[in-house]
């Protein structure tokens, strides 16, 4: 029997109706203004360089008596985790009472293109973290890494076991050197040297580009025609727009922590097999004694939750627990199933320790 | 589709359904695009009214990514229809879809390297404001390239020679850089070649698990998505290949060479004209960079410990302070006792010793206050700078007012004898006037 049963009056019909929806949300969509996103209320607390600290305020103040500080990856801009009222991990975390900061990485120009990992981890993070401690006058706070944010956590909880209490790694690649890994295979081929010395920066286009060609099929063809499905739907046009804006507003990498975290990280997969070294620190993974939450997407191809699992095996706590969410990369921030099973899952497993 | 149709029959219903397709388009425009000729492709409706309504705004990139993958849509829909058309009649084959699908890509007109290669097409269409891609820098060279590679590659490895050896020589390796960079993107454009190759395959053996009553593909759009399924399961394959990880980061490295070699001829003739180049910028940068960081590491090493030490000081002197404003009996003996500030200043650094040296100033003129004052009066605390405890801040506070004390008594002293100064010239100007008038 032939696969294909096309009526090809209905499939006029279906062509007919699929241009004038075009037709009509194109006009629409000319029409709309920028995207705002970010909605909760923050107060600036520290900042240094293009690094701003940030504190969430919640419509009642925290219950919790240590403050969560959010660690975000460089590569794309903090407001995910607070993209819009209705899908905001922050919003919601706040409003179990927990008491949340961000660092927000800004965006780096050629002036910052020595920075380095050292900068970042030893610099950039223990600052902030020990700004949230004095604040709250608490010695250890809890930290929450997302992505790249992860991995920074992980070697910053490490080298600094003592000024965290809880760790809470996000979609965090572990292990650089899975099979399913796309990004980490391809870096592999690269000669991160010459690319960093020529490039400087790396500019956030390139980076775009990368990511697409992840899934391009998906994420350059399918994606727009679903648009067009949802062009007439206000509402739902502004959540597409929001999500394609953080998609493509992307910082610069620093060039010189780009160069590190491609060859010690991807390439050299030292975050797992050892011998990193952030400026003049080692990284053990078996340093990190506090209790470990672990939180990665199924559907994740950026970080597969392969590269995510292994965290159990290498680090020195035995109160570690593991949450798998259905989901992918981004969807672990901003889907309805999101909202309702991480912000809370957060903060039950801190509350119960 | 009742199996009779001579392919007569077939090209005549076909040509109806495009005739249809175009006039819905046209009243979907409301008639600014008038109908062409049926056969015309769908994508050039699309391809007129984005020329005709593209104008300027907030959500242009979305509009273009939009109308993009809208074009490949429906000429895909196009293809696959035709072939859903033709579906057995007689005399005719059940249709190859793979083919209808291939076609559906094979767009007139477009780039030949493309063609059969829907991979390397959607990567030739990622470009944009937020997208670049490796092959840009390339195709904005094609011209020269191709105009080298017309006249022999023979000339680049000749030996330089003579007065603009130099410039010969960049000039070579530049040119060596582009072939390599062509070369690479090439082989780029074969493996994803062979990435859509697989992806036909695949899209037979995905179609093959619909053949059976109730699992068939009966819309266009469910058509399409088994596609891209197949697409994106087939490049997977491809991009976890050795293979791939080598003809990638070829194209990669070969593009950061020609890329070095530019920046060397940019920076040479931005140095001929007397402007600030990269390597100088960068050279600023990295010392500042260093710099900063010196600073940092100082802060937090040698300050640090600086302050502590200050503030272990005002601890101390809070200390003493505090002992010191016990509630004590108004005996005049235990008062003469050697002021505890004066023990703690000897062996303070410079706040304690400004505490003190106000201390032991004002002790004597407090102890003759308290001969006279009640002894509920004596028992308070004089000067509230001077005996509460102190706090880092307060003490620098206290520091910052005896020197502006001092300036300020300097000042005065300085002025009163600016003033006599003055007031004794005019008295003898005086004098010499009256001396002088009386003779």
């Amino acid at each position: 029997m032939d696969p294909i049963r096309i009526d090809p009056r209905r499939a006029m019909e279906e062509a007919t109706k699929f241009n004038q929806k075009l037709i009509a949300g194109l006009k629409t969509l000319r029409t709309l203004d920028d995207v705002e996103y970010g909605t909760t209320d923050r107060e600036e607390i520290y900042r240094e360089d293009k690094l701003v600290l940030y504190r969430f305020k919640g419509v009642n103040k925290p219950t919790s008596k240590v403050p969560l500080l959010i660690v975000y990856a460089l590569v794309n801009r903090p407001y995910m985790v607070d993209l819009q009222d209705d899908r905001s991990l922050v919003k919601h975390l706040l409003a179990l009472g927990e008491d949340v900061y961000i660092i927000d990485w800004g965006y780096p120009d050629q002036s910052d293109r020595y920075l380095t990992l050292d900068d970042y981890i030893n610099g950039y993070i223990k600052r902030c973290v020990d700004v949230v401690a004095k604040r709250h006058k608490v010695e250890k706070i809890n930290l929450l890494g997302i992505c790249q944010g992860g991995s920074f956590s992980l070697c910053f909880a490490s080298i600094y076991p003592q000024k965290v209490e809880h760790l809470i790694a996000m979609v965090t690649p572990v292990d650089f050197h899975t099979k399913d890994n796309m990004l980490s295979h391809w870096t592999r081929g690269i000669d991160v040297d010459l690319f960093v010395d020529t490039l400087g920066n790396v500019p956030a286009d390139l980076m775009n580009w990368c990511y697409l060609t992840l899934k391009p099929m998906r994420l350059f063809q399918q994606k727009y025609i679903g648009l067009v499905d949802i062009l007439d739907d206000k509402v739902e046009l502004e959540n597409f727009l929001r999500m394609e804006k953080w998609i493509f507003d992307s910082p610069d990498q620093a060039g010189e922590a780009f160069r590190q975290f491609i060859k010690d990280f991807y390439q050299g997969n030292k975050l797992i097999e050892g011998g990193l070294r952030i400026g003049d620190k080692d990284v053990d993974l078996k340093n990190i004694t506090m209790p470990v939450l672990n939180i990665f997407a199924e559907q994740d191809q950026l970080v597969p939750p392969s590269a995510s699992r292994p965290l159990q095996k290498v680090i020195g706590t035995d109160d570690y627990t593991e949450l798998a969410f259905k989901g992918g990369h981004i969807g672990i921030y901003v889907s309805g199933r999101a909202q309702r099973e991480v912000p809370s899952a957060i903060h039950d497993w801190l509350g119960k320790r | 589709m009742n199996g009779t149709k001579s392919p007569q029959d077939w090209m005549n219903d076909w040509q109806q359904l495009q005739s249809q397709y175009w006039n819905a388009w046209s009243d979907a425009t409301r008639g600014t695009v008038q109908p062409p000729a049926a056969s015309t492709p769908w994508q050039e409706g699309l391809e007129q009214w984005s020329k005709m309504f593209g104008g300027v705004s907030k959500q242009n990139d979305i509009a273009e990514r939009l109308m993009s993958s809208a074009k490949n849509y429906v000429a895909v829909m196009q293809s696959m229809l035709s072939a859903a058309t033709g579906k057995m009649p007689t005399g005719f084959a059940v249709p190859n879809w793979s083919d209808a699908l291939r076609n559906g890509f094979n767009m007139p007109g477009m780039d030949a390297a493309f063609r059969n290669n829907p991979f390397a097409k959607i990567f030739g269409e990622m470009r944009g404001p937020n997208v670049q891609g490796f092959g840009n820098l390339s195709e904005n060279f094609a011209p020269f390239l191709n105009q080298m590679k017309q006249e022999g590659l023979s000339w680049l490895h000749a030996p330089a020679f003579g007065f603009a050896r130099e410039h010969q020589e960049q000039y070579q390796k530049m040119a060596a850089a582009f072939i390599e960079l062509q070369e690479a993107i090439g082989k780029y454009n074969a493996i994803m070649l062979k990435s859509s190759q697989r992806s036909f395959e695949i899209f037979e053996s995905k179609l093959g698990e619909h053949d059976e009553p109730g699992r068939q593909i009966d819309s266009m759009r469910a058509l399409y998505d088994l596609w891209i399924d197949a697409a994106e399961e087939a490049y997977a394959e491809i991009a976890l290949s050795d293979e791939f990880r080598k003809v990638y980061g070829d194209v990669v490295n070969s593009q950061m060479r020609v890329r070095q070699h530019i920046q060397q001829q940019v920076e040479k003739m931005g140095s001929d004209f007397g402007m600030p180049t990269r390597t100088e910028l960068n050279s600023v940068h990295k010392r500042l960079h260093e710099l900063r960081r010196e600073v940092r590491n100082g802060r937090s090493a040698e300050t640090s410990k600086e302050i502590e030490e200050l503030r272990e000081e005002v601890r101390e002197l809070k200390r003493s302070m505090a002992e010191r404003n016990k509630p004590a009996p108004a005996s005049i003996e235990k008062r003469a006792r050697p002021p505890r500030a004066a023990a703690a200043a000897r062996v303070a650094k410079p706040v304690e010793r400004i505490q003190a040296t106000r201390s032991q100033k004002k002790r004597p003129n407090r102890t003759k206050v308290a001969k006279r004052r009640p002894a509920a009066e004596r028992a308070k605390p004089r000067s509230a700078s001077i005996h509460a405890p102190l706090s880092f801040a307060e003490a620098i506070k206290a520091m910052r007012r005896t020197v502006e004390n001092k300036t300020a008594k300097r000042k005065k002293s300085a002025a009163a004898m600016m003033s006599v100064a003055v007031k004794t010239s005019h008295v003898i100007k005086r004098k010499r006037r009256n001396r002088a008038r009386s003779r």
